[in-house]
Formats: structure tokens, C-alpha cells, sequence
């Protein structure tokens, strides 16, 4: 039935151009002619939009087949981005567990500070008021001297504790670094897709593609932190690696 | 060693800078100034009388690395001792940074036991 063939004249079309025809009314009979060939011609232009959108398809298929980023970004770039984001896990959770336990050694101090001056301060008030016998005097000077020495030690320790807790904030900038890395990745994936969208619906044609590659290769480019130093041969893994490079160098 | 020198802290990320401004508050250096990337450091060595810069490597707009080229072109900075603090860890990085006339280089993360050897390093060799 689809094969069947289909007059570009309908009958009554036919009846009714002979009859205005004869009747001489010549441009009513024309306009029979003319409505019947434009909608041969809607027919003939949908066929070529239907072929024209099945080459686009099949050619962005095709470039699709041979854009070998797509296969880098599968195979490689989001496994990667992965074990970045699961790098910053660890480095969050490293810097939380230094952070809590350097408050860990910080507040045994404080409370054991709290403790000697409130045992100081009954004999240290009668001290101030010259009230006070010479046995509570001896006592007095033994709980300052202890004081006193274990001050410098347990200050010494806040201190460290304390520089221990800036340098755990480092994961903010390592970490940083590595969340751009992924979210670079997640807008090229994103503009894939759109252009993908774009093919598929044709009614989004105003959707822009994003062509401002990331990729301006510069003569050594910045990685940012490295996740598996252990792994790769072209990186130094740490300051003592740093150290022997450069003096190797004459530094 | 004058603790007292000014010094230009070069970072995108703020809390880097907090923590290098802090350890080096912790060796004696207050007179500390701060900038975001080599473009907004720049100006400010030129302008100023810096006498040190610890920068990172990768920041928008004006990386490391060039910061450090462009101070040692200018007639005027080329003998300012620059100290790098990065995460970047390539061999060839370190060497393209040694070329360029670096004066020390720091791989994050690091301590501040080692960023007080190299600064030790670093002004010990100028003398």
C-alpha cells in the first residue's frame, strides 16, 4: 500500500480546474495548480530535512567513532578524577584527625593548668594578706617552683600543638587544587553532551557548544598535587627528593 | 638575617598564605605582604621594597614560574631571592624552576621545620 502510487491532482481537484476551464476563469484554475504543487514541495523539503538531519547523525557518529578525547576521558580522565576526589577524602580526613589530635594534647594542659592555680590560690591569697604560716609558705614555694618547671615544657607543647594545627589547614589549597582539576573535567564532559543534545534535537540548535578549550598546552604545564608519586618516575616524591635534585644540579 | 625585610607572600589559595604568613611570624618575620597570583604580585615588587618572595607555582592568570622569569628580567628585581612553596612535583618542573634562577624550592605538603632550613639556605648563601 505504501508503494501505491499518489496523484498530485486529486479527483475533485481535477473536476473542478476542467469546470473553471471551461468557465475561462483562468486564475481560479491556476490556484488549483499552484496549491497542488507547493504541497508536492513541503512533501519534497521534509524528505530533504529528514535526509540532510540523518548525515548530520551519522557524521557526528562517525566524529564521535574518531575523537579519541572521549575515549582519553573514559578511560583515563574520569577514572582519575576518582582517585582525586578520593584523595581529597583522605586529605580532609587526614587534616580533621591532626586537628582534633592536637586539641587531643592541648586540653589535658589547659585543665591541668586550671588545677595548679586553683591549688595555688588559697595559700598564694593568704601569701598577698600576710597571713600565712611558715609550713603553708614551704608549701606554697614547692607548688610555684613545680609550676614554674612544668610551664615551659607544657608551653612548649601548646606551641607545637598549635603549629601542628595550622599546617593541617594545608589540605584546603592541596585539596583545592584537585577539586578544579575534576570540575574542569566535569564542564568538558558537560559541553560533550551538549553537543551530542545538539545533534539529536535539532530543536536545540541555539544551545552553544562550549569551545573554549582548556587545553592551551604550555611548555611545562602545571599538574597540581600528586596523587600517586609513588607510581610515576617523573616526579619527586617529597623535599628529600626536591633536595637531591637540585644539588645534583649544583645547587 | 634582617627579620624585619619585607616580604611578599604569592598564593591563590588564602589559606596557604595564612599558614606561610603564620610560620614565618613563628621565625621572626612580621613585616609580611600578600598577593593572589604573579599578576597582582608584580606591580607590587616594583612598586615596593620587597626584599622576598615565597610564591606558588600554579595560580590563574599568572603562574609561578613566569612570576619568577619576569623578576629576574627586570634590571631592577633580577637579585631578589624568590623561594617556590608547591605542590608541583615534576623533576623537569624543579629544573625549569632552577633554571630560571630559583633560590629554593618546597614540595607541599611541607613543615615548617622544612621551610625554616630553606630560608636559613636561602639567605646563608646570599651572605
Amino acid at each position: 500500500m505504501a508503494n501505491e502510487l499518489m496523484p498530485l491532482l486529486s479527483l475533485s481537484q481535477a473536476k473542478a480546474l476542467v469546470a473553471h476551464l471551461e468557465a475561462q476563469q483562468i486564475s481560479a484554475a491556476n490556484e488549483i495548480i499552484e496549491s497542488a504543487g507547493i504541497a508536492a514541495a513541503s512533501e519534497d523539503s521534509m524528505f530533504g530535512k529528514v535526509g540532510e538531519l540523518t548525515r548530520e547523525l551519522h557524521d557526528t557518529l562517525l566524529s564521535f567513532q574518531n575523537d579519541t578525547r572521549l575515549l582519553d576521558m573514559a578511560g583515563q580522565d574520569i577514572p582519575d578524577a576518582k582517585d582525586r576526589l578520593n584523595y581529597v577524602i583522605e586529605m580532609t580526613d587526614a587534616a580533621a584527625n591532626k586537628t582534633m589530635d592536637a586539641v587531643d594534647t592541648c586540653l589535658p594542659i589547659a585543665d591541668k593548668l586550671i588545677e595548679d592555680l586553683e591549688a595555688v590560690i588559697p595559700n598564694w591569697q593568704g601569701l598577698m594578706r600576710r597571713e600565712l604560716a611558715l609550713g603553708e609558705f614551704k608549701i606554697l614555694c614547692h607548688q610555684v617552683d613545680d609550676m614554674i618547671n612544668e610551664s615551659t615544657s607544657r608551653a612548649l607543647t601548646l606551641r607545637s600543638s598549635l603549629t601542628d594545627i595550622l599546617m593541617a589547614q594545608d589540605f584546603q589549597d592541596l585539596t583545592g587544587q584537585m577539586i578544579r582539576r575534576v570540575i574542569l573535567l566535569v564542564q568538558e564532559i558537560e559541553s560533550k553532551l551538549v553537543g551530542i543534545l545538539t545533534v539529536c534535537h535539532a530543536g536545540s540548535a541555539g544551545l552553544k557548544l562550549n569551545t573554549n578549550k582548556s587545553d592551551v598546552k604550555r611548555d611545562i604545564e602545571a599538574e597540581g598535587p600528586i596523587i600517586n608519586a609513588e607510581e610515576r618516575d617523573d616526579v619527586v616524591n617529597g623535599q628529600d627528593d626536591v633536595d637531591d635534585l637540585l644539588s645534583s644540579l649544583g645547587f | 638575617m634582617n627579620r624585619n625585610m619585607k616580604v611578599l607572600i604569592v598564593d591563590d589559595f588564602s589559606t596557604m598564605r595564612r599558614i606561610i604568613k603564620n610560620l614565618l611570624r613563628d621565625l621572626g618575620f612580621t613585616n609580611t605582604f600578600e598577593a593572589d597570583d604573579g599578576n597582582t604580585a608584580l606591580p607590587m615588587l616594583k612598586e615596593g621594597d620587597f626584599e622576598f618572595v615565597v610564591t606558588d607555582w600554579n595560580m590563574p592568570i599568572m603562574q609561578g614560574i613566569d612570576l619568577l622569569k619576569e623578576i629576574r628580567k627586570d634590571p631592577k628585581l633580577k637579585n631578589l631571592p624568590v623561594l617556590m612553596v608547591t605542590a608541583e612535583a615534576k623533576r623537569e618542573q624543579i629544573i625549569e624552576a632552577a633554571q630560571a634562577g630559583v633560590n629554593g624550592y618546597i614540595v607541599k605538603p611541607f613543615t615548617a621545620g622544612t621551610l625554616k632550613e630553606k630560608l636559613d639556605k636561602v639567605f646563608e648563601r646570599l651572605g
